[in-house]
């Protein structure tokens, strides 16, 4: 295709997860180069597989417009002599020094220039520039050198522009851009000549690999439902699991295997873990979701009996080690593995997870709950967590069915560690919910109290998460996780089991608990709910102290929010301002022409009337709009009314009535 | 990148090899093929490691910029990992193949391809993949980047670019690979168990297995580790190999401190593995064994830097 540019970095195994967002990346940064240079192009697109990285730059003009371009020039501290030199070069004067960051730059206009020799450059701030999560170098041993940082070793260049090679010396990565590739590593290694993107595109599909990331995982999946359709089961959707198989092949091959009986008594949530995280295989389902002794394996080449056996053989060894850890681990009860915990440290300096349990058992009420976080960590020390940590909880719940605990105990060590984030699901059940927030207000409380909070993108203990899930259980639940006492109360005790545990936490705990679970409750309302500041801020700000009831305080400026957008809302916050500032203080303005007192007295006849209709209207709309109408009226009256009058008794009529209003405009409108 | 026709070469090779499947075999293609490639075929090292990462000749070989291309067998010795010989692929004891490359030549993972073939693993028969997996040992200060090499679900391989050892950059990037042998050859022989690998290539009476060889070194060392090993005995050479290596700093002898620090660290596994070791003494002895290692490896660049 005439003026189309292609370019594509192949490199050695780019590691699945990184795939889709180098993706956006690539064609953004890409776009933002192609600009800097001043080129004229239409569209920008990129493609991804497991190994490389492809942009197409369509209509791409054969030279560049005029830009102006920055150069750096010497440091300021530079000796005369040498900023001289550099403004010579440039042909500028001393005015036209621009000064950043202790160097001297210059705006230099750049001549139209032809694209085929900016190509090269091009590609080398692409390299440079491309964000990778993480990276590498390798030696060049001709240059003697480290190469640039790519995600791995790149190990061919293809560039083609306007349908004609661009052979180029890329130095950061000691590689020559060159007019071919090579396709599917195992099923086509020989090299392919190319001569468009079209070509490419089309080269590639005959060469095992499939460019179109969104086509080869729709690819795998169909292709899994299909095979678990014939034989009546479904395919559980698993999205992260798709992603990643999608990044590990460049052309899918989808088989069905069969689980041996043996091992289907183990825990669903022991199989699936270790088909899914462990081996990556895909796990199914009867229609009545309940798990199948089979799985779908995705691979990158036709997959052959042998290849399937090894497959099975895998799985098989894992799961025999899984079965070893379950009779074992059964044979020994959760309070025996309960004991254990003093062995596992919870956190240096706040002792070990065994004085983790005491503390939350602190503030546990029922004997339910007693039970519940007395085993709720002990999975801990069984063999089977310590082999799939991911089932923490899950493990826990598992054996407590086997020694037959309540349901209520068992389902509340299940779902004591949800939720685990901002859209993870809340524990169904109350004791579930309630040893949650003590597991997690311990975390917040001991961590804080020893000084360690979260800065920037530092939070290695999560605690950002912690707030934000009690917050979730104190707003979001359908339970009171706090029941009859207060967060203080909680706060407190935790503070003094720490205290008897011989943990000193600093004087000022409550206060910082409170001030930062408070401060991340205002950016869950904000970033999560999408409550606009101001509302957060009314509704937080109303509270005369930290221990509030986050639910309603989620409530109110949920009420506020929906509010501000109203016309008429700056009206009532200005009549409130106007009326808080009046009561405030001790007297009023004494410069009012107060000649007509009747006319006075009516005006405030009028306003109280209004208030108290309010009272009778039902509809919402309706009792907004009332309350414009009344703050409309309170503004004339500031303006017209001595409130302050000097008659004791008028005085306190005229701060009765605003005292209404005030309480109405709370009541109704939540602000204050 | 593709070195032409090579596929072609090493796949006719092994179909005119009269060859025999045994796991001495396997060895013995590997080392001929890393000798012929330009390596130094070296001989494991003579002390418990718990990886072949430990040898010498690859971490303090890594370090500055001196080229070296070495390969070789190291048993390793994992104590928490014995399972009395009765799980059929976990083992205390088992072989890696370890071939270290620095700097890592144009397309090391082809190379690697290459190897497998000269040992007669049918490629085409196998799923290969790349799986992301970045090594980290912060005990030498050492991190790298590269993948867990797959074969049908199993991991059978790890591949390493070194980025950074002792805590220092490297200033000429090496790459380790490290074959798991009993994994491959019990691909190589379709068999199910470690211990029915054929480890001599006999068909008849003599034939002798892995098990035959091993098993009972399995199971009386998974005995030792876990239930009989001296833990007082244990602790006190633990002490003196620290101290010892402290003084051999003292006088400059970097390869025997770190032997010292080596052991000091198979001492730590045995008492980890006797179950003696808490967890807040265990980041303890870590950080012991991480300052000797460290100590070792920043005496090693000091004494490449001024050479």
């Amino acid at each position: 295709m005439q003026k189309e540019l292609l370019l594509e970095i192949l490199s050695e195994e780019i590691p699945s997860r990184f795939q889709k967002n180098a993706l956006v990346n690539s064609s953004s940064l890409f776009t933002k180069i192609l600009n800097e240079y001043g080129t004229n192009f239409a569209s920008v697109t990129s493609h991804i597989s497991s190994r490389r990285l492809v942009l197409v730059v369509k209509y791409l003009s054969k030279k560049t417009g005029n830009v102006f371009k920055e150069k750096r020039g010497p440091r300021v501290t530079a000796p005369e002599r040498a900023i001289t030199g550099f403004l010579s070069a440039n042909g500028k004067e001393a005015s036209d020094l621009i000064e950043r960051n202790g160097h001297y730059y210059l705006n230099i206009a750049m001549r139209s220039e032809s694209i085929t020799e900016l190509i090269p450059q091009i590609i080398e701030d692409f390299i440079l520039k491309m964000p990778w999560p993480k990276s590498m170098r390798w030696y060049l041993e001709d240059q003697r050198m480290l190469s640039a940082f790519w995600v791995r070793p790149i190990r061919s260049i293809l560039c083609i522009y306007d349908e004609s090679p661009i052979d180029a010396f890329i130095e950061s990565v000691g590689i020559n851009t060159c007019d071919y590739t090579y396709g599917h590593r195992f099923l086509s290694p020989e090299p392919i000549r190319v001569s468009d993107f079209d070509d490419y595109a089309i080269k590639l599909k005959q060469n095992h690999v499939i460019l179109d990331y969104r086509k080869k995982t729709s690819a795998i999946n169909d292709e899994l439902v299909q095979q678990a359709m014939v034989m009546g089961l479904y395919v559980s959707y698993d999205g992260e699991l798709l992603e990643e198989v999608t990044g590990l092949v460049e052309h899918p091959f989808v088989r069905v295997g069969v689980i041996d009986g043996e091992f289907m008594k183990l825990p669903a949530a022991v199989l699936s873990t270790a088909m899914r995280v462990h081996q990556k295989y895909f796990t199914m389902t009867y229609p009545d979701l309940i798990l199948a002794p089979y799985y779908g394996v995705v691979t990158n080449v036709p997959i052959t009996d042998d290849m399937f056996r090894g497959m099975n053989r895998v799985l098989r060894a894992r799961l025999s080690d899984a079965k070893f850890f379950y009779k074992e681990d059964t044979d020994v009860t959760l309070e025996a593995f309960a004991q254990r915990l003093s062995n596992i440290v919870f956190q240096e300096n706040l002792g070990t997870m065994a004085q983790k349990v005491d503390r939350m058992m602190s503030v546990a009420n029922s004997k339910d709950e007693h039970r519940a976080v007395a085993l709720c960590k002990a999975d801990l020390s069984t063999q089977m967590v310590s082999e799939f940590p991911e089932l923490q909880g899950a493990i826990g719940e598992i054996y407590a069915r086997v020694q037959d605990e309540s349901e209520n105990v068992a389902r509340a060590i299940g779902e004591h560690y949800k939720p685990a984030g901002a859209s993870d699901v809340l524990p169904d059940s109350f004791t579930g919910a309630r040893i949650s927030f003590f597991d997690k207000l311990d975390t917040l409380v001991g961590l804080l109290g020893i000084g360690i909070t979260p800065s920037g993108s530092k939070d290695p203990f999560a605690l950002r998460r912690s707030a934000l899930c009690i917050i979730r259980l104190l707003c979001d639940s359908e339970y009171d996780v706090l029941g009859e006492d207060n967060l203080s109360w909680y706060i407190t005790t935790l503070i003094n089991a720490f205290s008897e545990q011989g943990v000193a936490l600093s004087t000022d705990t409550l206060e910082s608990v409170h001030r930062f679970l408070t401060g991340r409750l205002k950016v869950y309302m904000t970033d999560k709910l999408l409550i606009a500041q101001e509302a957060v801020e009314s509704s937080i700000s109303s509270f005369d102290s930290f221990d509030f009831n986050y639910k309603n305080a989620m409530i109110k400026a949920k009420k506020i929010s929906s509010m501000i957008k109203r016309p008429g809302f700056n009206t009532i916050k200005e009549a409130l301002k106007r009326v808080l500032g009046i009561i405030g203080k001790e007297e009023g303005r004494q410069d009012f022409d107060e000649s007509d007192v009747s006319f006075i007295s009516t005006y405030m006849d009028n306003l109280r009337n209004h208030i108290n209709i309010c009272k009778e209207i039902n509809e919402e709309a309706e009792l907004f709009e009332k309350i414009v109408w009344i703050s409309e009226l309170v503004l004339e009256a500031c303006d017209c009314v001595l409130i302050h009058d000097i008659d004791p008794e008028l005085k306190s009529q005229n701060l009765g009535l605003l005292n209404k209003f005030v309480k109405l405009v709370k009541s109704n409108i939540g602000i204050e | 990148m593709v070195q032409w026709g090579a596929v072609d070469t090493f796949e006719s090779m092994n179909q005119d090899k009269d060859r025999v499947n045994s796991f001495q075999n396997m060895i013995f293609d590997l080392q001929k093929f890393w000798a012929d490639y330009g390596c130094v075929i070296m001989q494991p090292y003579d002390t418990e490691v718990g990886a072949g990462t430990s040898h010498f000749a690859t971490t303090l070989k890594a370090i500055g910029d001196e080229f070296w291309n070495a390969a070789f067998v190291q048993p390793c010795r994992r104590p928490q990992d014995g399972r009395y010989a009765e799980n059929p692929n976990r083992t205390q004891y088992y072989y890696q193949y370890q071939v270290i490359l620095k700097p890592a030549p144009v397309d090391p993972q082809e190379l690697y391809l290459d190897s497998l073939r000269s040992i007669g693993f049918n490629l085409s028969t196998h799923d290969i993949r790349f799986v992301e997996d970045d090594w980290e040992n912060p005990s030498l200060g050492a991190a790298g980047v590269g993948w867990e090499i797959w074969c049908d679900g199993t991991e059978i391989t790890q591949f390493t670019y070194f980025q950074q050892v002792g805590g220092i950059g490297c200033s000429v990037v090496p790459v380790e690979i490290t074959y798991g042998l009993e994994r491959i050859a019990t691909f190589m022989q379709k068999v199910e168990s470690h211990f029915d690998i054929n480890w001599n290539g006999r068909e008849d009476d003599k034939k002798l297995t892995y098990g035959d060889v091993l098993k009972r070194f399995e199971k009386e060392f998974s005995a030792y580790n876990f239930d009989v090993a001296s833990i007082d005995m244990l602790l006190e050479h633990f002490n003196d190999y620290e101290g010892e290596c402290q003084r051999l700093l003292a006088h400059n002898l970097i390869m025997p401190a770190y032997e010292q620090c080596v052991k000091a660290n198979h001492c730590f596994n045995l008492l980890d593995a006797r179950g003696v070791v808490s967890v807040t003494e265990k980041a303890w002895y870590i950080s012991r064994v991480r300052a000797m290692a460290k100590n070792c490896c920043q005496a090693w660049l000091d004494g490449q830097e001024s050479r």
